[in-house]
């Protein structure tokens, strides 16, 4: 045991700890300043060899100034001191300084307590699946060390208190179940406010300029996960996922500018419904299915047919939509057409020339179209997603001299030429294809399948959709864009990536499939539990409109509840004997109990015996026999088989004679 | 062998009349090779007890009378130099005695009380460096005054827990104390006392009580009785007292005729093994060690 004379932390529980924090470091080396993290890894490392030679940092000027060099270093870092990145790297650092100080049983204590505070803290950095395995590794690690901290230097073997660690977070297994149903989720009064670096990773803007798309094809990030739960995949088309409508063109850039005019087209019948789980992007736009006509809860479907999120979408968001693959026709307003028709004066006259040279050769919209995509299909276009730069007014440049570019570069100089060949059209931006994972049955789309395309307007049909890329690198729209990038790569066109190929093997490609599931369940179905899939919760199970003060007590009583539930169990099976002999002589007892002579706890079986024959002297002779059986079975060296079939036959029978008595009374 | 038990015990128990269950504690004690302590006002009986005792066995007999001024070679033995064999010859004291009676033994020294108790515990005594065997059996009854009383030097826990069992007579009954002053004298009746086995029977018997079957379930009655010491007294039973208890069941289990231990038999002598060894608990000073090893047994259910 510590005492209070031995000031030193023994080794083992020092190694818990230090294990523990190891696996807390992982959310924090994503999201602080790498020095924060590395601060803390060299304290664990000097610990150990600190420790043993009891060096410690005594000195308290030192310490004050090491404190006030961390706080200035926090601040150089990050601009500032207030915030979740500062207050954590706070916590962080001081942590550090408390491992080159801590020799006392107390200040162990108090690291331990630091430890899940850090715990917590990790979860305000990231909240995917992986960092909650890192921390709940983290966290049990740390109970380990309390425990073996209890246990003393002389503790038995290294896996025992782990064991027991993990024995208690078994037990608090249903709890833990229990508060994540029921504990309520505020909304309102606690909003992590996500730094704009967190977000800005992600997802793309409201404009389409050259090279914006070329950022994002690196990226593996996940945008969106789609499940489609009445398994009506569409498996015969390439799926567009529409994000965004841009209809204001300049050339090879094209911006976002709201269209007044129509109303979003609704429809009701032929929809395809999905269950979207987005990622964080801290924008306000919300992916479908080509194209959405229901509006999901707290977003709206703009004129253009387009999802908006009334509020930024800064977590993870589930939600349900229904899409048409077939839109009615739908007319154009007169100011709508113009504004669709609309072109930069910056135009070149070669350009105008050539759009005009369709339309002079047949006005027929559908073969404008057709030329159009022609002019991109034998001109000798090439896809690649290193194509150079092109600035905004280099649509000459792309069309004529390079010829070489991708989606973005065909989406915008495309509909470019539609309008000045007097076809209204527009830019939309969205994602295509995703990878279909066969074991949680979603798509899992990544901000690589981010992709542009067309819509143009025609007379007969309305809004239709069409896809310049399709023509120049069919492979692209039709096999996705990872199978793409391999050809290529196989072509000698891209450097491989190694990770890339080597996930391809079908064993990894398993464990990959897994993990992307159970990534999703974790971002679907527990990140995603918020306060509206709570209320859902307990509708179904008939507590419609709960506060959250009353869920608040409904899972207090429940888990006291459980617990006295828990303890009476442990209690009863503590006293529960798994030894027949005793289960007889227990019955017997009770049986005596009955009748009158109780067992005092204290006696033994042969004053006991005797004050029952006392007291029932018609069977006395059972009693004796009983008795006899069960000190020979219990106190004796050696004992055999028949008599524990004699205690168990006498067991049964003792008190039958009441019993028949009570009859005999009964028949007269 | 139970028949002659019995008939040892019940040739004690006429001259100790009334006094059935110390007699045959002490019996036990005597069995299970332990050492005995009477302690109680003078003239209950206490040396006629022990005499008795002597007696029936058998046994080569002494008797010292403890004083304060008695030293350790008074109880050992001395050399003295021998004039014809030109060296000193160790001549044996009192103590080299089968059955030995120590009348007041808290009226010596502490001095001369620890001489007496290492050659107690260790069978064997050792003077100028020469270690002299004590015969077998052997058997100390010692007797003393309650503490109260003027100059007495109270033996230190360490040595009450060399004692076996601790009993008290008490006065008699009325019919018994009648029956005593009508009878014959008892040192008279002590003289006329018979053998009732001799020295190899009782040698046989003290090893057949050893041989007593304690099951594991009696065990565990008797380890929660010392853990429920350990934990509600700043000293509890210490495992020499632990084996004591078991050795004595053993005993009592013997006399009773039973060839296994039973709850019952600990419960018998729980309190006179018990009871000296609880005697000095700082916490709870009114009680004595007595009360505190009856409570022990009424409260630790058989398991």
């Amino acid at each position: 045991m510590i005492t209070k004379r031995d000031t030193r932390i023994p080794r083992r529980p020092l190694l818990w700890l230090a294990a523990a924090l190891v696996f807390v470091l992982p959310p924090m080396f994503d999201g602080l300043a790498p020095w924060v993290p590395t601060l803390l890894l060299v304290a664990i490392t000097t610990k150990f060899w600190m420790e043993p030679r009891g060096y410690r940092l005594r000195f308290l000027p030192l310490k004050i100034a090491l404190v006030v060099g961390a706080l200035v270093a926090i601040f150089i870092s990050y601009g500032a001191i207030k915030g979740i990145e500062p207050g954590v790297s706070l916590i962080i650092v001081l942590m550090s300084l408390k491992i080159f100080e801590a020799h006392t049983a107390r200040e162990f204590h108090f690291m331990v307590m630091l430890g899940w505070v850090l715990c917590l803290c990790g979860f305000f950095l990231a909240q995917d699946l992986a960092i909650a395995v890192c921390i709940m590794i983290a966290f049990t690690l740390l109970t380990t060390a309390l425990i073996q901290f209890y246990r003393g230097l002389a503790g038995g073997r290294i896996w025992q208190p782990l064991r027991a660690a993990l024995t208690l977070l078994a037990q608090a297994v249903p709890l833990i179940v229990l508060f994540f149903l029921l504990f309520p989720r505020v909304t309102t009064a606690f909003r992590l406010l996500l730094t704009p670096n967190a977000v800005s990773a992600s997802g793309f803007s409201d404009r389409l300029s050259p090279g914006s798309v070329e950022a994002m094809a690196n990226s593996t990030a996940v945008a969106f996960r789609a499940e489609f739960p009445d398994d009506d995949v569409p498996r015969s088309i390439p799926l567009y996922w529409r994000g965004l409508v841009l209809t204001q063109g300049d050339g090879m850039e094209w911006r976002f500018r709201e269209m007044l005019r129509s109303s979003p087209q609704f429809h009701s019948g032929g929809t395809i419904r999905q269950l979207i789980t987005i990622e964080p992007h801290g924008e306000h736009w919300m992916f479908a299915l080509d194209r959405p006509v229901t509006e999901p809860p707290g977003a709206s479907l703009r004129p253009g047919n387009y999802l908006r999120s009334w509020q930024a979408i800064v977590k993870p968001r589930r939600y349900e939509v229904k899409s048409s693959l077939e839109l009615a026709r739908q007319d154009l307003q007169p100011l709508e057409r113009k504004q669709l028709l609309e072109v930069p004066a910056s135009i070149s006259p070669r350009i105008r020339e050539l759009a005009q040279s369709w339309s002079q050769a047949d006005p027929d919209p559908h073969a404008i179209i057709r030329r159009a995509l022609d002019f991109f299909q034998t001109q000798r276009f090439r896809y690649s997603l290193s194509p150079g730069e092109y600035r905004k007014n280099d649509l000459d440049e792309f069309l004529f001299r390079r010829r070489i570019g991708f989606c973005e570069h065909y989406a915008a100089s495309f509909a470019t030429l539609m309008r000045l060949a007097g076809i209204p059209a527009r830019v939309v931006i969205g994602y295509l294809g995703g990878e279909f994972n066969e074991m949680g049955h979603f798509y899992l789309v990544r901000q690589s399948d981010t992709h542009a395309w067309c819509e143009v307007w025609l007379p007969d049909i309305g809004w239709r959709r069409v896809d310049p890329t399709n023509v120049v690198a069919p492979e692209r729209v039709n096999s996705g864009f990872e199978s793409f990038l391999e050809r290529n790569a196989a072509a000698g066109e891209i450097t491989p990536r190694f990770s890339r190929t080597f996930a391809r093997q079908p064993f990894f490609a398993k464990i990959r499939l897994t993990w992307q599931t159970l990534n999703y369940v974790w971002d679907s179905r527990v990140l995603g539990f918020d306060a509206e899939a709570q209320q859902a919760l307990t509708h179904e199970i008939g507590l419609p409109d709960v506060r959250p003060v009353s869920l608040l007590f409904l899972s207090a009583i429940i888990a006291a509840g459980f617990v006295v539930i828990l303890a009476t169990w442990m209690q009863f099976r503590a006293r529960v004997q798994p030894d027949p002999v005793q289960g007889l002589y227990t019955k017997f007892c009770a049986k005596a109990a009955r009748m009158g002579a109780p067992r005092e706890p204290t006696e033994g079986p042969a004053n006991f015996a005797s004050r029952v024959s006392r007291v029932l002297p018609q069977e006395s002779k059972r009693i004796a026999t009983i008795s006899n059986c069960y000190i020979g079975l219990r106190y004796a060296r050696d004992s055999d088989a028949s008599s524990l079939h004699a205690l168990a036959r006498e067991v049964q029978l003792f008190g039958s004679w009441k019993r028949k008595n009570r009859k005999s009374y009964a028949g007269r | 062998m139970k028949a002659q038990i019995d008939a040892f015990t019940a040739q004690i128990c006429e001259v100790i009349v009334g006094k059935v269950e110390a007699v045959k504690l002490a019996v036990a004690c005597l069995l299970a090779r332990g050492h005995l302590l009477i302690e109680d006002i003078p003239g209950v009986g206490k040396t006629t007890l022990s005499q008795a005792l002597a007696r029936s066995v058998g046994a080569a007999f002494q008797r010292i009378q403890f004083t304060s001024d008695l030293l350790p070679a008074d109880i050992l033995g001395n050399s003295i130099f021998d004039r014809e064999q030109q060296r000193f010859v160790f001549h044996q004291g009192p103590l080299f005695s089968q059955v030995v009676l120590i009348d007041e033994v808290n009226r010596a020294t502490a001095k001369t009380q620890s001489a007496l108790l290492e050659a107690m515990e260790e069978h064997h005594v050792s003077a100028d460096g020469v270690t002299y065997e004590l015969p077998e059996p052997f058997f100390v009854v010692a007797t003393q005054n309650p503490q109260h009383q003027v100059g007495t030097f109270p033996l230190p826990e360490s040595q009450l827990d060399r004692f076996l069992m601790r009993i008290e007579l008490g006065v008699p009954d009325r019919a018994s104390e009648r029956a005593m002053l009508l009878g014959v004298d008892r040192r008279e009746m002590l003289k006329e006392l018979k053998p009732v086995f001799k020295r190899e029977t009782l040698l046989e018997i003290q090893t057949a009580v050893r041989k007593v079957h304690t099951s594991a379930a009696l065990l565990d009655y008797l380890q929660d009785l010392l853990d429920a010491s350990r934990q509600r007294h700043s000293t509890g039973i210490s495992p020499r007292g632990g084996l004591a208890l078991r050795h004595a069941a053993q005993a009592w289990a013997l006399m009773n005729g039973r060839e296994m231990v039973l709850p019952e038999d600990i419960q018998a002598v729980g309190v006179p093994v018990m009871g000296h060894r609880l005697g000095h608990d700082i916490e709870q000073p009114g009680q004595s060690g007595r009360t505190l090893a009856e409570a022990l047994v009424r409260t630790v259910p058989v398991p």
